[in-house]
């Protein structure tokens, strides 16, 4: 019986240090850092205040040249929008979009960085906002 | 070890019978004994903000042992006397198979005197739910009006209720303005009514917004509500002399007020959500409105807030249905 006990012991004891050794990196916001190298957006989107899509046709995203066009329907409130990233696996956003944000100084476009999964490569996208013409 | 294991073993039967026996001392049921007395319960069958002008509604059950007698009358007091419009029906509902409320006549027609409804009872009843219909009273805004319900039998028992408080919103509503382009175009707040271009430049001060349909080609402008003061957004428009104001707006999908509305969604805009409103940084302008949207707006001065709903749209007259709710800042 002694010899059981002293066994299973060993086993638990060994058991709990494999699990302590396991490492699980982690970034500054609590998101798990993976080994993927990608870096890219893959879709966009921009709603109005009333979160409806303003954009009159689909995003124009190019990977190498790291831009996102988008045009915006006439009428819409600039200053009130909500922009919506699509990036690839575990990639992250920087600045994070925390909620409305101002595209009215249109001659001066936002620059969004995307982080890749292993947050080390890190390419800055600009994003061009225009307004449909009369 | 193994000894332990003889006792724990021989105490089980014992621990078992102990556990069937108490199992088995189930209560018997016994059918409630019916209190010898007048009883009354109430509900409040209303949800949703109390405005001016809205009924609140409650169904009140009153009911007594035959052996004791019958229903002598009913009465509801409110704390502040309803509108006109308020009464307590004479008639008991129940609903059929088919989920139908169906009446029965148990009572002659109320009668409203000061802050009380009374219906007396016609009929031998001696169990019966009315339906009592509060038509909120201009002077109950922003107070709180509270009920008592209370029934006589005919052996002189008498029974109450107290509801309430319930609060009465501070908020004005008015239903189904028609607006059309060019026309019946120039909306007040102020005034939660819709002018012409002549009554416009009498009422010049009191216009916030302009409605307007326009065929844009390329662009999806169509139904709008635009401030005077957005000149931009007003192709076409000749503004009558003096309005010339400001006004923020702010568009809203899907937000289908039940009152505004009048539609299968519980969705109630109260005063708490104009009290903290904000709509610093809106623009003064909203195109493309559709048919159930709206527009949060706040007047140039601050003074009120309010919500237009959409209730309908139609291009070919260029004309809409709205709805307004506003409330007056403090």
């Amino acid at each position: 019986m002694v010899k059981y006990i002293k066994l299973m012991s060993t086993l638990f004891f060994t058991l709990a240090l494999v699990a302590c050794n396991e490492e699980f990196p982690i970034d500054e916001d609590g998101l798990l850092i993976t080994t993927r190298t990608q870096c890219y957006v893959s879709n966009f989107e921009m709603l109005g205040s009333d979160f409806q899509t303003v954009r009159t046709k689909a995003a124009v995203i190019d990977t190498v040249a790291q831009t996102v066009n988008v045009e915006v329907a006439y009428g819409t409130d600039l200053k009130n929008l909500y922009p919506q990233f699509s990036l690839v696996t575990d990639a992250k956003l920087d600045p994070k979009i925390t909620g409305k944000v101002d595209f009215s100084d249109l001659a001066n476009p936002k620059k969004y960085t995307v982080v890749s999964g292993n947050r080390k490569i890190k390419k800055e996208y600009t994003l061009n906002v225009t307004v449909q013409k009369l | 070890m193994k000894i332990m294991n003889y006792k724990l073993l021989s105490c089980l039967p014992l621990l078992s019978l102990v556990l069937l026996m108490s199992a088995c001392e189930d209560e018997q049921y016994a059918v409630p004994t019916l209190p010898q007395e007048l009883r009354n319960d109430v509900i409040k069958r209303t949800l949703g903000p109390n405005l001016v002008g809205l009924n609140i509604e409650f169904a009140y059950g009153i009911a007594i042992p035959k052996s004791l007698g019958k229903l002598v009358s009913a009465e509801v007091e409110a704390s502040i006397a309803g509108a006109e419009a308020t009464y307590l029906d004479n008639k008991s509902y129940s609903t059929n198979g088919s989920g139908q409320d169906v009446g029965v006549d148990v009572g002659s027609k109320s009668v409203n005197s000061g802050n009380k409804t009374t219906v007396t009872f016609t009929k031998d009843t001696i169990a019966a739910t009315l339906r009592y219909f509060y038509r909120i009273p201009a002077s109950a805004k922003g107070k709180e009006v509270s009920f008592t319900f209370s029934a006589k039998a005919s052996n002189g028992q008498t029974v109450s209720y107290k509801m309430g408080p319930y609060k009465i919103a501070e908020m004005d509503m008015v239903l189904d303005l028609a607006v059309k382009d060019n026309d019946a175009a120039y909306i007040s707040i102020e005034d939660m009514a819709v002018y012409g271009p002549a009554a416009a430049a009498t009422n010049a001060a009191k216009i916030d917004l302009v409605y307007l349909y326009r065929v844009v080609p390329n662009v999806t402008f169509l139904h709008a509500l635009v401030a005077p003061s957005a000149k931009t957004y007003l192709p076409g428009v000749t503004l009558p002399a003096g309005v010339s104001k400001s006004a923020k707006i702010n568009k809203v999908w899907a937000l289908r007020d039940f009152h505004l509305a009048r539609l299968q969604y519980g969705i109630y805009i109260d005063d708490v959500d104009f009290q903290q409103l904000d709509l610093s940084g809106s623009p003064d302008f909203a195109i493309n409105l559709k048919a159930e949207s709206g527009a949060w707006v706040e007047t140039a001065d601050g003074k009120y807030r309010a919500y237009i709903y959409v209730n309908s749209i139609d291009n070919t007259t260029k004309s809409a249905k709205i709805s307004i709710k506003r409330y007056t800042m403090k």
